[in-house]
């Protein structure tokens, strides 16, 4: 039995059960428990959840093409994009490093902007298929989301450490404030979407089968 | 013993539980999603934690960090020492992301934990419980302390091939908070609090308070 039948559904809060109107899904209702605004579903769930991934998506571009961070030596300044700081790891042999940092800034953020178009024009489809899977795949955006911000504590730190006055310096590049942009709008998009939908058609696929 | 009705967070099912407070894990009947976990001695045990993390949390942003040296020179670094440079050279929007994610973020969360556990565990339920607990879900995902972690590991290693690195007091005490952190959110499941707000919130209504 699913909850929605019932004109029911759980605070998104503290999770106990509300009575919600299901005529008119904008009204809100309130938690007896917590007294959180409760809606049936996530209000403008597919709507926001695009808005927030088309704008990671524009910011994902200048994230990779602009350089990370400079490094100012007496001898010059030299900039590091992403994916050179990888292919600098790869040729000194440093392997293990070089995978961690492209699974984080390049690998995570495109499987997440991936798995959320998936996701949305799935239910905007009104997909009956793979949504055990599906629902997976929501929880992993969920987990791995944060970890991209590992590559903006790695300039934070390389940019608190390499501060020798005039000498040797490391500054941030417009790359690394861009790259914050795209985890963060990836960030803000996952908590937009509302994973029930994925189940909302149930009715008509169990009447498919 | 009550029986309880869960609606599951991720599918919408609506199941039937009906030994709530028997102590263990339970899950959706459809999507096999957590619904929430039942573990006596929860809030003891976050309390602890949590009051080992604010003493942690103290180190590390009190004694120095990691210094570098190439030949000859050498630089010092706090805990927030990137912040203040990231606003010198004017990356305003960098400094406070880092500020909020590594040490506003969680030291709020822990000041939370520490307040709402503490009195749970000399047997009061705070005034503002529901406040602090709506609080403690929003900044979840918003406290990046393991990822810092990461992140400093990587710098290490990106550095250490051009001149040495000394590890300070506070980078042994902010390894150990994140541990602690760890340790503290998997066991963390609000379930319990929210039935003794909820019991609460009942009497009053019963005694003609709301």
């Amino acid at each position: 039995m699913r909850a929605v039948e019932r004109g029911l559904t759980n605070c998104p809060v503290c999770h106990t059960i509300v009575k919600v109107p299901l005529e008119d899904s904008d009204t809100a209702a309130y938690c007896p428990r917590c007294d959180s605004e409760v809606h049936i579903r996530k209000p403008d769930s597919i709507q926001k959840t695009w808005a927030f991934l088309l704008a990671s998506i524009v910011f994902y571009i200048p994230a990779n093409v602009l350089p990370m961070m400079h490094v100012l030596t007496f001898a010059g300044t030299e900039s590091d994009t992403i994916m050179s700081g990888v292919l600098y790891f790869i040729d000194t042999g440093a392997y293990l490093i070089a995978f961690v940092i492209f699974t984080a800034s390049i690998f995570v953020p495109i499987l997440k902007i991936l798995i959320l178009i998936y996701l949305l024009i799935s239910v905007q489809k009104r997909s009956c298929l793979h949504r055990q899977r599906r629902k997976k795949l929501y929880v992993l955006t969920e987990i791995i989301g944060r970890w991209s911000m590992v590559d903006v504590y790695v300039v934070g730190t390389m940019i608190a450490l390499v501060h020798f006055g005039g000498l040797t310096e490391i500054t941030p590049g417009m790359g690394a404030n861009f790259f914050l942009l795209v985890v963060i709008m990836t960030m803000l998009s996952a908590m937009s979407f509302d994973p029930k939908l994925i189940w909302d058609n149930s009715k008509e696929c169990n009447a498919r089968q | 013993m009550r029986v309880h009705y869960h609606i599951c967070h991720e599918c919408d099912e609506l199941s039937k539980i009906s030994t709530p407070n028997k102590p263990g894990r339970y899950k959706c009947p459809n999507c096999g999603a957590k619904l929430y976990t039942y573990k006596p001695g929860m809030v003891e045990k976050l309390y602890a934690y949590n009051l080992a993390a604010l003493f942690l949390f103290v180190i590390a942003n009190y004694f120095p960090f990691l210094s570098f040296h190439v030949a000859g020179n050498s630089s010092h670094a706090n805990f927030e020492t990137s912040i203040v440079y990231l606003y010198q050279d004017g990356e305003w929007m960098m400094a406070t992301a880092i500020l909020l994610t590594t040490i506003l973020v969680p030291l709020i969360r822990i000041l939370l934990y520490c307040i709402l556990f503490g009195s749970l565990y000399y047997g009061y339920l705070p005034r503002y419980a529901t406040q602090m607990l709506k609080m403690l879900e929003k900044l979840l995902p918003w406290g990046m302390l393991d990822v810092l972690f990461l992140g400093v590991l990587v710098s290490i290693v990106k550095l250490v091939k051009m001149g040495t690195i000394i590890p300070g007091t506070s980078l042994w005490a902010f390894m150990l908070m994140v541990l602690v952190m760890a340790a503290s959110q998997s066991i963390f499941d609000p379930h319990q609090v929210w039935e003794r707000i909820g019991d609460r919130k009942r009497l009053q209504r019963e005694r003609g308070q709301l």
